[in-house]
């Protein structure tokens, strides 16, 4: 054996390098042939001519002996490798909705699955655009506990610490300070608003960037505490804005409250650090702090708005550097407890420095959405997986087909490793060809996934060398999956007899196709199981009572934008704006407010008699609101009342509480009458005069979360300038009227923002949306794939089985027999299926349990649809052909080719 | 006995076939059983080549066929052969002679003619 | 192997060669001596007083093929009329391939032989 294999590879490599030298001497050794196959003639005595001609024709023909002789060589691998690709092309253009099948199934699989691969790899692996050595590179985080003694990690923290690290830490070789902010742009008629950067100056160095325009702003004009009014535009908003014009080096731009010159333009698709999009610009934090809160910023201890970076020093450990932070934050933090002594104990609040990586969804803070996008990738893979399955089943019919060409080819020959290679070839060709369908699927799909998904996504497209190296791989794997097993089977059997044989010696039973469709059933029942499960759970989120009414509420708030009014001005503005909102035609009631539903909340101190600690229970949240506040947000009152014109300035305090609110503070009592101190344990008591149903209004769930009303008059401090509007009708119509008609009330630069509560509320659904929606999509995909799948088997079968069923037809089997038959085997194969789909599915459950909403996983519900729909499609798809059998004349069926 | 697979070649399966059915009608499963014993294990005749082998002939005209009773009781196909059949038998036989014959001169020539 | 083509009435036998049988009978010839290809070609023909019939077309692929596994060797020399002529000649390899098929192809004349022999 090893010897023959030596003599193989010699052989070839000499053809390789000798190949023209070869061609002459087949020549020459033919020639020799037909030259004593003349001379032999014409010693019988027939003239010259007739002589060759004799021979030729005795011969056959010369080329292709030519052509099987160069190929029984082994010639080349290029050059097989070439004609492999020829014959394959040429094969594929013959068959044109062959191809166009495969690739279209093919390139929805493998678009599906670049589009998703983009998406996770921006989420959880591929390091900010730019972002200098990454591994040194990191995200500021803070372990601590809150009030009520929970953990809690932060990432927002005090200008203070910023300063206090930089100075007493020395494991690090820099530190940077931002936050993204939406902020008023321009003035006047032209004032928009858009997402600004403020950022240290150091951030920019930790990127590798260099600015498309001027220059980035430095160390001098990032200076404690007024900074330099430079801003650095963003490339798309320059673009936009500016039209890309070069000369605006110099000109002014009136940001919030300030005007700011403007020295650069960063570079395309610079995101920084923000997890909110591409920034219109980049201001100096300490440029911005002094325009927003006075020079005496950097020793304000509760003023917690801004993120920070580190450079760790490459020869420190992750380890040592999370200790030296800790310290530095310690330290820090005994000065802040030393200036409020009633915040507690420091050795109560756990301080802990962590330094984590700068993807938001690798650190403490990650959230659903990178667990979402990484299972539906896997939902991607499997439908795949099961296009793969589809087109290895066409591959394999399409082999049967071939099996004579097959025989033949191999008789001359052509060895079963190179007829295998050869059939690699036509399913790489295809998938090559599919996955460049699926990149121009990825793109446009992409574009969809980013505007439902990604805020974080770049301008940068979402097909770039990761993803192509991630789809080739894809492609790789398809090409190998599709075309292993026809591959594989070629030359199986008996050849002569194939050869020799009619069309149909029997049926061909290959083992692989039937396990193929248990692979896809199976694959198909665990991807519908979980749509199933998405869609109820996202059913459960919609239905979920928030306690309040979403859809026709409008929220409008003032943006004083640097103009400061007196405490009168504030609440004559406030006034002003609720008064003015309920005269406009389709507003029903209107109400101010303090917060607003997961967006921004308010708290303060309680204190209830008879209970020791109030706040150590749980976080309360507080809310004021004129008398229609319920009746705006469609809150029902349970018991009592909600607040009316009786409770003003002056008259007796009075609160309403949440329902939860009162069972936790006074369980199985009213809490009607009961008394509560807001704000001081020595302030006077405030009443309890009305339970209202529970507002959920930071999360959807949180158990110790509470809320409670306090009306707008009797809150001592002055309103703000913000409230909900609950309309008839279509509330986008009313936007801009409103909108209108508060800006008139607006003084100075002030301006007011009108939108939906719904912008506000609807985006914790999303990723429960997405999911749902993306399960549901390739689950359907897949029982589309699986129902063709089971169709062309049973189809194939019944024309494999023609002259067989013919023959029971003609000796009296009934029709619906014959029927039976066939739809029992195709059932079978997919009850197998839906029982080993059923199996993982609940095998794999406990993963699922964390992304769905009051949904348990194991639902026998959904479980028992998703088994009846599948054996429902078996059906169809088996009865359909099966009812094309029945149609078959016996004699005709007999006389079939033998 | 350490063997290499042999390939059952049409023609020469046909043959077979043809001779087992000399001695009576048979049905598949006899015939099958039948080659195997007579050539003494060599030959395991594949249920799809037989059958198919066998409707063949059936088209040709060289074997009929008819539903009986098999000595277990359970209902089977029996075939036959026709006069032409018989002829076939005939022809093949000789032509597999001559063939074993000549290549048999060729395999065991020493001396180059 | 055996195929009957009906032409008219007439039944002309043609013996044509699989693979293995014809693979089996070039070794053999060029086990006696080192022959070029259309004289392999003439002795089939000659021996078998022409009940075997090669096409002639199909033996130059059968020839590279057995050069390729080593076992047949080919070399260049001259024939009769002084003119070039490949030659070729049984490897040891090939030698013992030859032995191996002989008994196959003996194995099976047999059992073919018992089954149609039987009375």
């Amino acid at each position: 054996m090893l010897n023959r294999l030596f003599s193989e590879i010699r052989f070839r490599v000499r053809a390789l390098f000798r190949r023209d030298r070869l061609e002459q001497e087949l020549d020459t050794e033919l020639s020799f042939h037909l030259q004593k196959e003349a001379e032999k003639h014409m010693a019988t005595g027939v003239s010259p001519e007739e002589a060759r001609r004799r021979a030729r024709a005795a011969f056959g023909a010369v080329q292709g002996t030519k052509d099987d002789a160069r190929d029984a060589r082994g010639i080349s691998l290029i050059d097989s490798l070439a004609q492999d690709l020829k014959y394959a092309l040429r094969g594929l253009r013959k068959r044109p909705a062959f191809t166009m099948g495969v690739v279209l199934t093919l390139g929805l699989g493998i678009g599906a699955n670049a589009a998703m691969f983009g998406i996770v790899d921006r989420l959880l692996f591929r390091p900010p655009l730019g972002l200098k050595d990454p591994e040194t590179a990191h995200r500021v985080f803070q372990h601590g506990r809150t009030q009520d003694r929970r953990p809690r990690v932060l990432r927002n923290f005090a200008f203070r610490r910023y300063l206090d690290l930089q100075r007493t830490t020395r494991s690090f070789e820099s530190f940077a300070a931002f936050q993204t902010r939406t902020l008023a742009l321009g003035e006047g008629s032209d004032t928009h608003e858009a997402k600004v950067t403020l950022a240290s100056a150091s951030y920019f160095q930790f990127f590798d960037v260099r600015p498309a325009l001027g220059r980035f702003y430095g160390p001098a004009e990032d200076s404690v505490p007024a900074g330099s009014p430079v801003v650095v535009l963003g490339h798309d908003y320059w673009q936009a804005r500016y039209g890309g014009r070069s000369d605006i080096i110099g000109q002014q731009l009136r940001i919030d409250r300030g005007t700011f010159t403007i020295i650069g333009v960063a570079p395309n698709g610079f995101v920084g650090a923000g997890d909110q999009g591409v920034p219109a610009a980049f201001v100096p934090i300490t440029a911005y702090a002094h325009a927003a809160r006075g020079p005496g910023y950097p020793a304000l201890h509760t003023w917690t708005w801004m993120e920070m970076l580190a450079r760790r020093k490459p020869e420190i450990s992750e380890a040592a550097a999370n200790q030296d932070l800790t310290s530095a934050f310690l330290a820090s933090w005994r000065e802040t407890i030393a200036a409020n002594p009633n915040w507690g104990k420091l050795e109560d609040m756990g301080i802990r420095g962590e330094l984590a990586p700068m993807l938001l969804a690798r650190g403490p803070h990650a959230g659903r959405d990178a667990k979402v996008a990484t299972w539906v990738l896997g939902v991607a893979a499997i439908v795949l997986l099961i296009a793969c399955a589809n087109v290895a089943n066409l591959f394999l019919s399409r082999a049967f087909a071939r099996r004579r060409e097959f025989a033949m080819r191999l008789a001359l020959g052509v060895t079963r490793a190179r007829l295998a290679r050869q059939l690699l070839t036509e399913s790489l060709v295809l998938a090559l060809i599919g996955g460049a369908v699926g990149l121009v699927i990825a793109q446009w799909g992409a574009a969809a996934l980013r505007a439902a998904f990604l805020d974080a996504a770049a301008s940068a497209v979402i097909v770039d060398p990761r993803t192509l190296l991630f789809t080739a791989l894809a492609v790789m794997v398809t090409a190998l999956l599709t075309g292993i097993v026809p591959a594989l089977q070629t030359g199986r059997g008996n050849l002569n007899l194939t050869l020799k044989g009619g069309a149909n010696e029997g049926p061909h039973r290959s083992r692989a196709r039937p396990l193929l469709l248990v692979f896809q059933a199976t694959l198909s029942v665990v991807l519908l199981i979980g749509a199933g499960l998405f869609v109820r759970s996202l059913s459960h989120v919609k239905n979920y009572r928030l306690g309040y009414d979403v859809a026709p509420v409008l929220y409008a708030s003032a943006n004083p934008r640097g103009y400061r009014p007196s405490e009168a001005e504030q609440r004559s503005l406030a006034e002003a704006m609720l008064e003015t909102a309920k005269r406009i035609p389709g507003v029903q009631y209107a109400t101010l407010t303090i917060s607003v539903p997961f967006w921004s909340n308010e708290g303060t101190g309680l204190w209830v008699p008879g209970i020791d600690s109030v706040t150590r229970r749980g976080n309360f949240l507080f809310n004021t609101g004129s008398p229609d506040y319920f009746k705006t947000l469609g809150t029902r009152i349970l018991k009592g009342r909600a607040f009316d014109e009786r409770d003003r300035a002056g008259a007796a305090p009075v609160l309403v509480v949440g329902e939860r609110m009162a069972e936790a503070l006074w369980p199985g009592q009213d809490a009607l009458s009961k008394c509560v101190r807001i704000g001081a344990d020595t302030a006077p008591c405030s009443q309890v005069i009305g339970v209202a149903e529970e507002m959920r209004l930071r999360s959807l769930t949180g158990e110790r979360e509470y809320s409670f009303f306090v009306p707008s008059a009797q809150h001592t401090a002055p309103p703000v300038p913000e409230i909900f509007v609950r309309v008839t009708g279509d509330p986008e119509r009313l936007i801009e009227p409103l909108r209108r008609e508060l800006q008139k009330l607006m003084p100075g630069p002030a301006y007011v923002n009108v939108v939906p509560l719904s912008e506000l509320v609807d985006p914790s659904l999303k990723a429960w949306k997405f999911g749902t929606t993306m399960f549901v999509a390739f689950g359907g995909l897949a029982l589309l794939l699986a129902a063709i799948g089971l169709y062309s088997m049973i189809a194939y079968d019944v024309t494999q089985r023609t002259r067989e069923l013919g023959v029971r037809i003609a000796l009296g089997s009934s029709v619906s027999r014959v029927l039976g038959l066939i739809v029992s085997s195709g059932l079978r194969l997919v009850g197998a299926g839906v029982v080993l789909g059923v199996l993982l599915a609940l095998w794999g459950a406990k993963w699922m349990e964390g992304l769905l909403f009051q949904q348990t996983p194991r639902d026998p519900v959904i479980y028992g649809v998703v088994a009846g729909i599948l054996l429902l499609v078996a059906v169809v798809a088996a009865v359909l052909p099966a009812l094309r059998a029945t149609r078959i004349d016996p004699n005709s069926a007999l006389r079939l080719d033998g | 006995m350490a063997r290499t697979p042999i390939d059952l070649l049409q023609g020469t399966l046909d043959v077979l076939i043809l001779k087992s059915l000399s001695w009576g009608p048979r049905h598949g499963h006899a015939v099958a059983r039948l080659i195997r014993a007579s050539s003494e294990g060599a030959f395991e005749v594949l249920d799809g080549s037989l059958y198919a082998a066998l409707h063949r002939m059936e088209e040709r005209g060289w074997v009929e066929a008819e539903w009986g009773l098999s000595d277990k009781g359970k209902r089977a196909k029996f075939y036959q052969l026709t006069p032409l059949g018989r002829q076939q038998l005939k022809n093949e036989t000789a032509s597999w002679q001559r063939y074993s014959v000549a290549v048999a001169k060729l395999l065991t020539a020493t001396v180059q003619p | 192997m055996l195929l009957s083509k009906r032409k008219g009435n007439a039944v002309t036998d043609y013996l044509d060669l699989p693979q293995g049988t014809l693979d089996l009978l070039i070794l053999k010839a060029v086990s006696l001596r080192p022959m070029h290809g259309w004289a392999i070609s003439e002795r089939l023909h000659d021996v078998t007083r022409a009940t075997l019939q090669i096409p002639q077309g199909s033996l130059y692929p059968a020839l590279h093929r057995l050069e390729r596994r080593g076992w047949i060797r080919a070399e260049w020399g001259s024939s009769d009329n002084n003119r070039k002529a490949k030659f070729y000649e049984l490897t040891p390899s090939g030698k013992k391939q030859l032995a191996a098929d002989t008994k196959a192809w003996a194995r099976l004349t047999n059992a073919v032989g018992l089954v149609l022999d039987m009375s």
